[in-house]
């Protein structure tokens, strides 16, 4: 295999794991903003470990992942009782947060970042990817995925059940942070330099949207969203700068036609989504004029 | 235990909306075993005295009891184990999810639903559970519809699947937020047959509900109340007689 074709399957496969990482918390209703700085967080903890311990990367890796779930339970603590929208604001924040302590930290090198990781290999990617895989199978077949779902359906349907909410959520907070701070280690040890800047504003967004572009009805339509996203700006390289207009083009596109990404079916049916809307906005106008006044 | 134990006991409780009493020291005792009836005009307070219940509302005063334990501070969630089960006026189902989810999300109290819910094999309690789950199913008339999103059912359905779901947690009481609100003849029939029949498996029930030919025929016990107080209470057919009630209702 080419060093190009591989280092485009690692990128692929780092950003599904990124996707499937963010889809276990997106299952449950709750959207992050931040979820970049657990990226940081696992690629600087498994840094460290292999750089100034010369520790083996799967070890690292799996200590990422168990920092970056701590980090990620005691954010969701916080926020996850909240509503949708300081959740939104509070992870954005704390993505701010870790960037800046990250690039004040002069063990990790301050802003200039860590050199030298190596390691991460086509086998450690793909096999990180199953494990995730044969997990959220599970998980989808299971009353653990389906408390997920009851509390994205309906929080006070939910508690009426006896869901014990914000500990269920933070579950999954964690676990998906986890996954994230896996992708973080293996995304630093393929690119051999890391700098707090990389994990800000712009890869946080990155992540949504591999999620939002698939589609969050399944796990797995957040991973063709990864893929789709990774591939499109090595097809789109001859548009240079101009890419980034017609990937927003690309969406809004997107946003209209299948609103619920490009995996998943529709909330509801008959006739193209677009055209239903538009119809039932007008049904919904007349019988606006019918309502009798007074 | 005997047959007439209390089962969920109010004590003096009252709870204040922004200066506006809302319940002002109401008491109320169910007795294991009876469908008890809360009644009252728009705004009287009989949701808010069953969201107190349910501990979806801290009063501002009084305890709840159930089964002699206090459990005025408990969460709506903790209290759901102990066998205090509501439905809502304004269905909650989980929308997107189909009918067997719904009734399987019921029994959420009664299962292994953390991580070792994942193990692929089912255990033989998940096993048991889930073939309960089927059986209700075919018991609340909602097998045909197994697989449907919740949210496609129409509404006598949609009811009927609420309170299967109510049920799949094995209450020992149930509280019923309107059961009767919008439905059909045919359906507020099949309500108190429904109500009937829980009652004879020995299920404590309290009723909220504007209904008053539901009240009379499946009520052991009425509360009535009025500006968030206790104006009367009795057997249906001595309650519902008495001017009390009319005067509540029609203001003279």
């Amino acid at each position: 295999m080419s060093p190009y074709a591989e280092a485009v399957l690692l990128q692929v496969g780092i950003n599904v794991l990124l996707a499937l990482g963010y889809w276990i918390a997106v299952s449950t209703g709750k959207y992050s903003f931040g979820h970049a700085a657990f990226m940081a967080i696992g690629a600087y903890a498994a840094s460290i470990l292999t750089l100034n311990f010369a520790w083996p990367l799967p070890v690292a890796m799996l200590v990422a992942a168990v920092v970056a779930a701590v980090a990620g339970a005691v954010i969701g603590w916080m926020a996850l009782r909240l509503s949708l929208l300081y959740l939104a604001i509070i992870t954005f924040i704390f993505g701010q947060l870790v960037e800046l302590l990250f690039a004040q930290w002069d063990y990790v090198g301050g802003a200039t970042g860590m050199i030298g990781m190596t390691g991460t290999t086509l086998t450690l990617v793909y096999s990180s990817i199953a494990v995730v895989v044969v997990y959220l199978v599970l998980l989808t077949r299971s009353r653990l995925g389906l408390a997920y779902a009851a509390i994205r359906e309906d929080e006070r349907a939910a508690t009426a059940s006896g869901l014990r909410i914000t500990r269920i959520a933070v579950g999954a907070f964690a676990a998906s942070a986890a996954v994230t701070g896996v992708a973080g280690a293996l995304a630093a040890h393929q690119l051999m330099i890391i700098t707090p800047s990389l994990f800000g504003p712009q890869q946080a967004l990155l992540i949504i949207l591999y999620c939002v572009l698939g589609g969050v009805q399944y796990f797995w339509g957040a991973a063709v969203g990864a893929i789709v996203l990774s591939v499109l700006p090595i097809w789109f390289e001859w548009l240079n700068d101009w890419y980034m207009i017609v990937y927003g083009l690309l969406f809004v596109v997107l946003m209209i036609v299948r609103p619920q990404g490009l995996i998943g079916r529709s909330e509801r049916s008959g006739g193209g989504p677009l055209l239903r809307r538009l119809r039932r906005d007008g049904a919904v106008a007349v019988e606006r004029e019918r309502e009798p006044v007074g | 235990m005997s047959p007439l134990a209390e089962l969920l006991r109010v004590t003096a409780v009252t709870k204040r909306f922004q200066g506006v009493e809302a319940l002002a020291d109401i008491d109320l005792a169910v007795q294991e075993g009876t469908v008890h009836g809360v009644v009252g005009p728009n705004g009287a307070g009989k949701t808010t005295l069953l969201n107190v219940m349910s501990g979806y509302v801290r009063p501002d005063a009084g305890r709840i009891e159930l089964a002699g334990r206090d459990i005025t501070r408990l969460t709506p969630q903790l209290r759901v184990p102990l066998g205090l089960v509501r439905t809502f006026q304004n269905i909650r189902l989980y929308g997107g999810l189909t009918v067997l989810e719904n009734v399987l999300l019921g029994q959420h109290t009664r299962a292994r639903t953390g991580l070792r819910s994942l193990w692929p094999f089912p255990t033989p309690q998940e096993r048991a559970l889930r073939a309960e789950a089927e059986a209700a199913l075919e018991l609340f008339e909602l097998a045909p519809y197994r697989s449907r999103r919740a949210a496609e059912l129409p509404y006598g359905l949609q009811k009927q699947l609420e309170m299967a779901r109510a049920m799949a947690a094995r209450p020992r009481v149930l509280l019923l937020d309107e059961p009767a609100a919008g439905m059909t003849t045919d359906g507020r029939h099949a309500l108190v047959e429904r109500l009937h029949e829980l009652r004879g498996q020995g299920l404590t029930i309290v009723v909220v509900e504007h209904d008053m030919d539901v009240i009379a025929k499946v009520c052991d016990h009425v509360t009535v109340l009025n500006f968030g107080r206790t104006l009367t209470e009795g057997p249906p057919a001595v309650v519902l007689a008495g001017d009390e009630v009319r005067t509540a209702y029609l203001g003279t």
